[in-house]
């Protein structure tokens, strides 16, 4: 018989383990200080909200770093977890806010899994949003 | 009380707030929510179950 069951007998993903982990002191990046092109692309990604939460993606410290140049703008970010499931809308989200902005004639969205996101990236504004929708940080 | 096995995870003994109450009186109920970056947990003082974002 066919099975999708894992060969080991199921230890391989017996449960998911979270784990707190430390933020590198640069983190989570909020484009407080940014400027220009690039303080109004921050703008609009604070808008782009998760999918399943209402709380920003850049309240989530999902964003790594803006950078526009020539009216080519790169957005590095990560996600909470590498197969997030929720990957491609975020992607397009995040490239269309990048796009709104007045100088920006494209963006393009890198993913990046280092430094790896935890919990702690979160902002104290995100976690005032997360509790506020029944979720405990 | 562990029921199933994949109820287990590195962070058992955390203390985990109640975002409605506030209490910390709460246990885990399962380490999966509805999506992998949420957990099951329930309040003892208010007695309303609530997910937690990890």
């Amino acid at each position: 018989m066919t099975t999708n069951a894992p060969l080991d007998g199921g230890k391989a993903c017996a449960y998911t383990d979270y784990e707190s982990g430390d933020v590198p002191a640069e983190y989570p990046k909020t484009g407080a200080d940014a400027t220009g092109t690039e303080a109004e692309v921050w703008e609009a990604l604070r808008e782009v909200e998760d999918p399943e939460m209402p709380v920003s993606i850049v309240d989530l410290g999902l964003i790594y770093d803006v950078t526009v140049e020539d009216e080519q703008c790169t957005v590095e970010m990560t996600l909470t977890y590498t197969g997030c499931p929720a990957r491609d809308i975020l992607l397009n989200d995040v490239k269309c806010a990048a796009e709104t902005a007045r100088s920006v004639q494209d963006a393009e969205v890198r993913l990046r899994f280092t430094p790896e996101w935890t919990v702690n990236m979160v902002t104290e504004a995100g976690r005032d949003d997360l509790r506020e929708f029944g979720l405990s940080v | 009380m562990t029921v199933d096995p994949s109820t287990a995870t590195a962070d058992d003994n955390a203390t985990v707030e109640c975002p409605y109450c506030g209490s910390t009186d709460t246990e885990r109920e399962h380490p999966k929510g509805p999506s992998l970056c949420r957990s099951m947990h329930f309040c003892a003082d208010c007695q309303q179950p609530f997910e937690r974002f990890h």
